[in-house]
């Protein structure tokens, strides 16, 4: 597993998908940062999370979309999975690569939290910070995995891409028809975090939509060893 | 060294993805060194190396990171890489291209890379599915000196369209048409199979067309064929006898006395190609499987699968009944204590 996540580490930042990424979300991430810090003067940082929660939905496409697609249309699938690795350590691999790159994007984007600390001079709200930037990852893990798992269903990434934001972007609108939607939503169950709140049940929605569809996508890649 | 031959669309590809545990096979099993490839997937792929036709590489790697990481892929130890890496560079002489992007390499090198991550951790069988294809001449012959000195301790599975190259390189030749096993054997012994006919090709200059009737007058000859013309105003004629004797010098002393000139004589021989060929031919056309046929063995195949399942159940209880009634037995002895 590790030679995988080494090995798409690496290609995210050997073609430009890595940079483009990081580069897009700390950009949009230094417009808010600029927007709501500066223009409102707030210092309650963790809030920032709100809108950088959002802008995933819709550049997570670009992390995920080729996860399984490319490879597919490459032939390089053949490569991995008749090496001796399972598919369960192939789907992880990859889905802890893609994760590993939002973790360092989080660490590029504490700069702001720095700067925040400083013209608060001292440290404020380290806690509803880590506890936010936790949820973040929560909230990365599940629409990972979702990404993971539609690029897993077709062999072009434009296709992948496209469904993967429609979908999530269907999944954050969803609570405004009806509560009963909110369990499927992801960004409403990140809600929370940046006031404060731990919430055990959103944890556990988090978790288990991560779980669920890292598990579909292990299901699709064996059943299309039977079925070709 | 077995050679898979087999005209296009026999299914050599989909055997070969059978093999190494990409398709997994709708009836039957694999084994690799006694080990299934479906129930025992991670010991059976680590003794295989597979380069699949379309040879797929990871455009963004160098050769030398793509080996790297077929070699963690599969498993090689962490101190040996460095090492292993090395050797197999060398083994396909890429080590000039070593740090170039696969992106740039000539189809010539891509296929050597392709080769190198089979070989990569010293897999006992090897499965190559055309590796010359598309090479220039040079680099086939390089390439096939290399599969043959694998071949010395190496079990090579390589499949083929290029008949030359198969008999040159194999002991072994499985022929496969439509999904269907033809022969297995040696070349030359698939080759002397389909000799059947004892056929001398000869080449002579008869301006006053006399050969027919020539050879005619001499016995034991069943037919005459005229293949063609040479622009140089000599014919290629198809002589067929009937049994095995050899024609040649009685038929070089007749055409000499009627002043017919010899060009050249000699006797036909079945090429493994021509054994390919007749064998393709004279596979039965099967009658294509009706709707209701092929529901009918999916229904028996499901039903025999269930009943497998349940002997299955009914040995597991079997064992569990016995399991209790020897617990009660040795507690019944614990109490007589």
């Amino acid at each position: 597993m590790w030679a995988i996540i080494k090995k798409e580490v690496k290609t995210y930042f050997l073609s430009p998908i890595g940079y483009v990424f990081i580069g897009s979300f700390l950009l949009m991430s230094s417009f808010f940062f600029y927007q709501y810090i500066f223009y409102y003067g707030s210092v309650e940082y963790s809030y920032l999370f709100y809108y950088t929660a959002e802008l995933l939905t819709f550049t997570i496409a670009l992390l995920t979309m080729g996860m399984f697609s490319s490879e597919r249309k490459n032939g390089t699938e053949t490569l991995l999975l008749t090496s001796s690795r399972s598919i369960t350590s192939i789907v992880m691999g990859k889905f802890l690569a893609a994760l590993a790159v939002i973790l360092i994007t989080q660490i590029f984007s504490l700069i702001y939290y720095v700067i925040v600390c400083i013209f608060a001079k001292g440290i404020t709200g380290l806690t509803i910070t880590l506890t936010t930037l936790g949820g973040f990852m929560l909230l990365a893990m599940a629409y990972i995995a979702f990404g993971m798992f539609i690029s897993s269903l077709t062999e072009n990434q434009i296709i992948a891409g496209v469904v993967t934001i429609i979908l999530l972007l269907v999944s954050w609108f969803l609570p405004d028809l009806s509560p009963a939607f909110n369990i499927i939503s992801p960004l409403y169950q990140f809600q929370k975090y940046p006031g404060g709140v731990v919430g055990i049940s959103e944890t556990i929605t988090l978790l288990t939509q991560t779980i669920l569809f890292i598990l579909l996508t292990i299901i699709v890649l064996q059943r299309r060893k039977n079925l070709k | 060294m077995s050679g898979f031959l087999g005209p296009n669309g026999a299914g050599k590809t989909t055997t070969m993805s059978i093999i190494t545990g990409y398709i997994e096979p709708s009836q039957g099993k694999v084994e690799i060194n006694g080990y299934n490839v479906s129930k025992k997937p991670r010991k059976a792929k680590r003794e295989i190396g597979y380069m699949p036709e379309t040879t797929p590489l990871y455009n963004e790697l160098t050769p030398k990171e793509f080996i790297k990481y077929m070699a963690e892929l599969k498993g090689v130890p962490r101190k040996m890489r460095k090492q292993e890496v090395e050797r197999v560079l060398k083994a396909v002489n890429i080590e000039d291209v070593k740090n170039k992007l696969i992106r740039n390499l000539s189809r010539g090198y891509k296929q050597r890379v392709s080769l190198a991550g089979a070989l990569v951790g010293n897999p006992k069988v090897l499965i190559l599915d055309e590796p010359t294809v598309g090479l220039d001449p040079k680099q086939v012959t390089q390439i096939r000196d290399l599969i043959k000195s694998l071949g010395k301790n190496h079990t090579v599975l390589l499949s083929s369209h290029i008949l030359s190259e198969v008999s040159q390189i194999c002991k072994k030749v499985i022929i496969i048409n439509k999904g269907k096993l033809v022969a297995i054997d040696t070349p030359k012994n698939l080759e002397a199979k389909t000799e059947k006919e004892n056929v001398l090709l000869i080449t002579v200059e008869d301006p006053e067309n006399k050969i027919e009737d020539v050879v005619k007058s001499i016995s034991n000859i069943k037919e005459i064929k005229l293949i063609k013309e040479l622009p140089d105003g000599t014919k290629q004629y198809s002589i067929s006898s009937n049994d095995n004797s050899d024609m040649r010098k009685e038929i070089f002393s007749v055409f000499a006395k009627n002043e017919i000139t010899i060009f050249e004589l000699k006797k036909a021989e079945m090429s493994l190609e021509d054994a390919f060929l007749n064998l393709i031919d004279n596979q039965k056309e099967e009658p294509e499987k009706t709707k209701a046929e092929i529901k009918k063995e999916k229904k028996e195949l499901k039903e025999k699968r269930k009943k497998e399942k349940e002997d299955k159940k009914i040995e597991k209880q079997n064992k569990k009944t016995e399991k209790n009634k020897e617990k009660t037995k040795n507690k019944k002895k614990g109490g007589d204590k």
